[in-house]
C-alpha cells in the first residue's frame, strides 16, 4: 500500500477511488483472500471475522459495454450489465471468492450467470427475502449460517461468537464514522462535497474495514480543520434512488447549482445508516439488520391503510433526512431498467411534493459518455430552486 | 363449457380442438370476478404465485383475478395501448413490465370512475379488489407493481415470499427443509392476514381438498407434457399458451381436471396415430419466454414456411415435475402441501443444473433437459422489452445449449404487450437464416453420436 501510505485523508481516498483494485491486489499478494460481493446485502461482518477481505463489485461508467452483450440482454439493468462486462474483461480477476445476492432481479440473475463464467475457488449466492417479517428474518439467518459455513470451509477456520462480535463492532464503528462524516454536510455550505463523500465511501468498500475506519477518521479531521473548500449554492440536494459510483456524475450535478448533502442510495447512506444491534445470538442481529435496516425499495414494507400512510411507511425516514440536512431539492436517480426504483417514481414524487420539495427524475444510462446532455436538466432544475 | 368449434385462423394458431376451447377458462375467471363485484363478494387481484397463495384465498371464497393474464388478454385483442399511455402519463417509466403498465393504466381509469369498471373496458374489465396478492418469485415487478397500485386502490397488499437459493445452496444439508419450513410459517401469517381482513376462518379441510385436486390436475397436465416428446409434435406452443390457463390459474377446479383429461385424450390420440400438429414438421424448436400475444400468427407462419414446430416452451408456465412420493409421506397439513408444491416448481431442475455444472436451476436449466427430452433442433429466444427479468437468462441459456448440447439458438426481440416492438417480417428473415444453422448443428450432433 505504498502510495496510500504516503497520502492521508481525502487525497488517500482519491487514490483508492481512482485505483480501486490496487489495495486488494496488494493484500492478495501478501496471502490474503479477497471476496467480491454484490450490493448492500452480503454481510461483510462474517467475511471480516474470517480475515477475508470484502470488496464491493461495481461497474464502470467509463467503459462501454461490449463483452456482456453476448451474455446479458440489452434490456436488463445497465449497472449489472456493466459489472458483468468489466468482470469478463478481467477487472475482478484477483477475486478468490464471489458473493452474489438476491438484492434485486439484476443482482440475482447476474449473480447466477457470473458464477458460470467467472469461476472462483469460493462462491455463494445469498437469497434475501422480500418481506421483512419475523419468519423472514429467521430464514435469512439460516441462509447467513450457510454462508458462514461456506466461508469457514474456504478459510479453513471457524467464526467464533467473540470474533463475530468484534467484527460487528468494527463495522459498526465504520457506520458511526460515516454518520459523523455526513454531519459535516449539515452546515451551509457543507464542509465537503458530494464527490468527495463518494470517493471516501467507495474507498471504504475497497479496503479492509480497519483501514477504512482510519481513512474515515483522517478525512473527518482533515475536513473539520481545513479552510472552507465549498461554497453556497441554491440547491441543497438529496439524491435518492439507483446508485451513483462515479464522480463525473456528482461533479456534473454539483457544477449545476447544487450541493449534494445526503444520498439515499446503495453507495450512499443505505449500507451505513444503522448499527447492527447487539443480540444474544449475533447472527440473528446481523440478519435482522440487513433485512430490516438497510432501506431499499427492494424490501417490501407492509402496506398502510391509506396511500398517505403507505407512503409514510415506505419513505418516512426520508422526511427526517430532508429535514436534518435542510434539503430543498430532490434528485431521483433511476438507472435505466432498474425496476426496484422505477416503480417508485410517481410515489416518491408524491411523497416529496407533499413535503413541498421539488423533485427531478431522470432515467440515465450509467455511462459517462451519456452524462453531458443531463447538465441542462440539472441547470434548469437549479433555476427553479432559485 | 361450450363445444362449438371455431375455424383455425391466422390469429389463433391453435391446432388442438381443446386449445380452441380453453379460452372458456379465462372468460370464466373474468366473469366470476364481475359477478362477485355485483354481489359484493371479496375480490383479490393476484399474481401467479405457482399455487402458493391462490388456493388459500380461494378456499376463503375470495374471487381471484389475475392482472398479468389481463395484460396478455388486452394485448391479444390489441386494446392495451390506452392503458400503456395512461401509465406513461402517470409518470411510470415505459421500461417497466408491459403487463404492469397495462394494469396501472387500467387502475388509474378505475379510480377515475370511482372504483367502478370503466365502460368498454376490455373483456369486461377487472373489478375493484379487496386486497392484492403479490409474489416475490420470478421478478421484482410482481410485488413492486402491486405496491405501486396504492396510488389508485385503497386495498392492502400482501407479498408472498418464495425462497430462491442458488443451485449449490439448495443442496446444502438441511436447506431445502428450512426453506419449506419458512414457507409454511409465512403462509400461516398470510392466513391470519386474510382471516382478519375477511372476518372469516379458513376451512382447512376444504383447503386440503383443493390442494389435492391441484396435485391431481398438475400430474395430468404433466402427462400431457410427456406425450409431447413424441415425433412429430402432437401439439405446439400456440396450443400450450391456451391450455396452460386451467392448470396455472384453476388447477383446483374439477372442471379444469376434466378439461385436461380431454386434452390428454386428444394429444394421445394424435401420438398414437402419428399425427403432427403442423403438416410437415422438419425442425423442433424450444421457445422461451412469453410469446408476442399480439402476433401469435407468427408461429403459424414459421410452421408453414419452414416446417418449424414449437415442441416445448416457456418452462415456468408448465406444471411441476411430480414430487417424489416419499417426500409427501405423512404430510397432511395443507399449507405444507402447498409449500412443497410451489417450492418444487422453483427447484425442480436443480439436479439438471448440477449435472451440467451450470445454473440457475430456474429459468435456465430446464431447457437443457427439454433439449434432450424433446430432441430440439434449436431455441427461439424472445427477449421481452417489458418483461425483462424473464429475459435475463436467455442469452446464457442459448450459450449453454450450444456449448453443452450442440443446440443453437436464435434471438428475436419483441414484447408481450407492446406490438410496436415486434417486427414480424424481420423475425421471419432471421428464422429463415437460422434454419441453415439448425441443419449445421444437426450434423454436428450426428457426428458426435448424440441421440438426435
Amino acid at each position: 500500500m505504498s502510495d496510500e501510505k504516503k497520502s492521508t485523508g481525502l487525497a488517500k481516498a482519491h487514490e483508492i477511488y481512482s485505483h480501486r483494485s490496487k489495495r486488494a491486489r496488494e493484500l492478495k499478494s501478501e496471502g490474503k483472500k479477497v471476496l467480491g460481493y454484490f450490493c448492500c446485502y452480503p454481510p461483510v461482518e462474517i467475511m471480516t471475522a474470517l480475515d477475508l477481505i470484502p470488496i464491493r463489485i461495481l461497474g464502470d461508467m467509463d467503459e462501454p459495454i461490449t463483452v456482456a452483450d453476448g451474455y446479458l440482454p440489452t434490456v436488463m439493468c445497465i449497472f449489472y450489465r456493466s459489472c458483468f462486462d468489466v468482470g469478463m474483461k478481467g477487472k475482478y480477476d484477483y477475486l478468490d471468492g464471489f458473493v452474489g445476492s438476491h438484492a434485486c432481479d439484476g443482482a440475482e440473475r447476474t449473480s447466477h450467470i457470473w458464477r458460470n463464467y467467472m469461476k472462483t475457488p469460493c462462491s455463494f449466492f445469498l437469497d434475501v427475502p422480500h418481506a421483512a417479517t419475523s419468519e423472514a428474518v429467521r430464514f435469512f439467518k439460516d441462509q447467513m449460517n450457510y454462508f458462514k459455513e461456506t466461508l469457514e470451509d474456504f478459510a479453513g477456520k471457524k467464526v467464533t461468537t467473540d470474533r463475530l462480535q468484534e467484527s460487528i463492532a468494527l463495522h459498526n464503528k465504520q457506520r458511526g464514522l460515516v454518520r459523523e462524516l455526513y454531519e459535516l454536510r449539515k452546515p451551509d455550505p457543507p464542509l465537503l462535497t458530494g464527490s468527495e463523500t463518494l470517493e471516501v465511501l467507495i474507498s471504504t468498500m475497497m479496503i479492509p474495514v480497519e483501514e477504512g475506519n482510519t481513512l474515515l477518521e483522517e478525512v473527518i479531521q482533515e475536513v473539520k480543520n481545513r479552510p472552507l473548500a465549498t461554497r453556497k449554492k441554491p440547491g441543497r440536494m438529496l439524491v435518492w434512488g439507483s446508485l451513483i459510483d462515479h464522480t463525473a456524475f456528482t461533479d456534473l450535478i454539483e457544477n449545476s447549482g447544487f450541493n449534494i448533502v445526503v444520498e439515499d442510495t446503495a453507495t450512499g447512506a443505505r449500507p451505513f445508516w444503522h448499527d447492527i444491534e447487539a443480540t444474544e445470538d449475533p447472527m440473528y442481529g446481523v440478519a435482522k439488520h440487513y433485512l430490516t435496516e438497510v432501506k431499499c425499495p427492494r424490501t417490501f414494507t407492509k402496506s398502510g391503510a391509506t396511500y398517505k400512510e403507505d407512503l409514510e411507511n415506505r419513505f418516512g425516514y426520508l422526511r427526517e433526512f430532508a429535514k436534518y440536512w435542510n434539503v430543498n431539492a430532490i434528485y431521483a436517480n433511476i438507472i435505466r431498467n432498474c425496476d426496484i426504483h422505477g416503480y417508485e417514481v410517481p410515489s416518491i414524487k408524491d411523497y416529496f411534493e407533499s413535503l413541498d420539495l421539488p423533485v427531478l427524475i431522470i432515467e440515465q444510462d450509467y455511462s459517462t459518455a451519456a452524462l453531458e446532455p443531463l447538465r441542462t436538466r440539472f441547470q434548469a432544475f437549479a433555476e427553479t430552486i432559485e | 363449457m361450450g363445444n362449438e368449434t371455431k375455424p383455425k385462423t391466422r390469429k389463433s394458431g391453435k391446432t388442438l380442438q381443446t386449445a380452441r376451447e380453453a379460452g372458456y377458462f379465462g372468460k370464466k375467471m373474468l366473469k366470476k370476478g364481475l359477478e362477485a363485484m355485483e354481489k359484493g363478494a371479496p375480490i383479490g387481484w393476484s399474481m401467479v404465485t405457482w399455487w402458493q397463495g391462490e388456493l388459500i384465498a380461494k378456499a376463503m371464497d375470495v374471487n381471484l383475478v389475475f392482472p398479468e393474464n389481463y395484460g396478455a388478454f388486452c394485448a391479444s385483442v390489441r386494446q392495451a395501448e390506452p392503458h400503456l399511455e395512461r401509465s406513461a402519463a402517470e409518470g411510470y417509466p415505459n421500461t417497466l413490465c408491459g403487463y404492469a403498465r397495462n394494469c396501472i393504466g387500467y387502475a388509474a381509469m378505475l379510480a377515475d370512475n370511482g372504483g367502478k369498471v370503466p365502460e368498454g373496458a376490455p373483456g369486461g374489465g377487472l373489478a375493484k379488489p379487496k386486497f392484492l396478492m403479490g409474489s416475490g418469485a420470478a421478478c421484482d415487478a410482481r410485488y413492486k407493481w402491486f405496491q405501486a397500485l396504492g396510488r389508485y386502490l385503497d386495498a392492502p397488499v400482501w407479498t408472498l415470499d418464495l425462497p430462491q437459493t442458488g443451485t449449490n445452496e439448495f443442496f446444502m444439508a438441511g436447506n431445502k427443509e428450512l426453506n419449506i419450513s419458512f414457507m409454511v410459517s409465512h403462509l400461516r401469517k398470510f392466513v391470519a392476514f386474510l382471516e382478519e381482513l375477511l372476518g372469516t376462518k379458513l376451512d382447512y379441510d376444504r383447503l386440503r381438498e383443493m390442494v389435492l385436486q391441484t396435485y391431481k390436475t398438475l400430474e395430468l397436465a404433466h402427462q400431457v407434457d410427456l406425450l409431447r416428446r413424441a415425433k412429430p409434435s402432437p401439439m405446439v406452443g400456440t396450443d400450450f399458451w391456451s391450455v396452460m390457463i386451467p392448470h396455472l390459474y384453476l388447477p383446483d377446479d374439477p372442471e379444469a381436471y376434466e378439461f385436461y383429461q380431454r386434452v390428454y385424450d386428444e394429444v394421445k390420440q394424435k401420438v398414437d396415430n402419428n399425427i403432427g400438429a403442423i403438416p410437415n414438421e422438419k425442425y423442433r424448436m424450444m421457445f422461451s419466454e412469453l410469446p408476442p400475444w399480439h402476433t401469435l400468427g407468427f408461429f403459424d407462419e414459421i410452421a408453414e414456411q419452414f416446417g418449424i414446430a414449437i415442441a416445448i416452451e416457456s418452462w415456468n408456465y408448465h406444471p411441476i415435475l411430480p414430487i417424489p412420493e416419499e417426500e409427501l409421506d405423512g404430510v397432511t397439513d395443507p399449507l405444507e402441501l402447498i409449500a412443497r408444491l410451489s417450492y418444487r416448481k422453483w427447484t425442480e431442475y436443480n439436479p439438471v443444473a448440477v449435472k451440467y455444472d451450470t445454473g440457475p436451476g430456474f429459468f435456465m436449466a430446464a431447457y437443457l433437459q427439454f433439449a434432450e427430452d424433446y430432441q430440439a433442433d434449436g431455441l427461439l429466444a424472445h427477449p421481452l422489452m417489458s418483461c425483462r427479468p424473464a429475459t435475463y437468462t436467455l442469452l446464457h441459456t442459448r450459450n449453454a445449449l450450444e456449448e453443452k448440447l450442440k443446440v443453437p439458438g436464435v434471438v428475436i426481440e419483441g414484447d408481450i404487450v407492446d406490438l410496436r416492438v415486434f417486427n414480424e417480417e424481420e423475425a421471419i428473415s432471421k428464422i429463415e437464416a437460422f434454419v441453415e444453422t439448425m441443419d449445421h448443428y444437426r450434423e454436428l450432433r450426428r457426428k458426435a453420436g448424440m441421440a438426435w
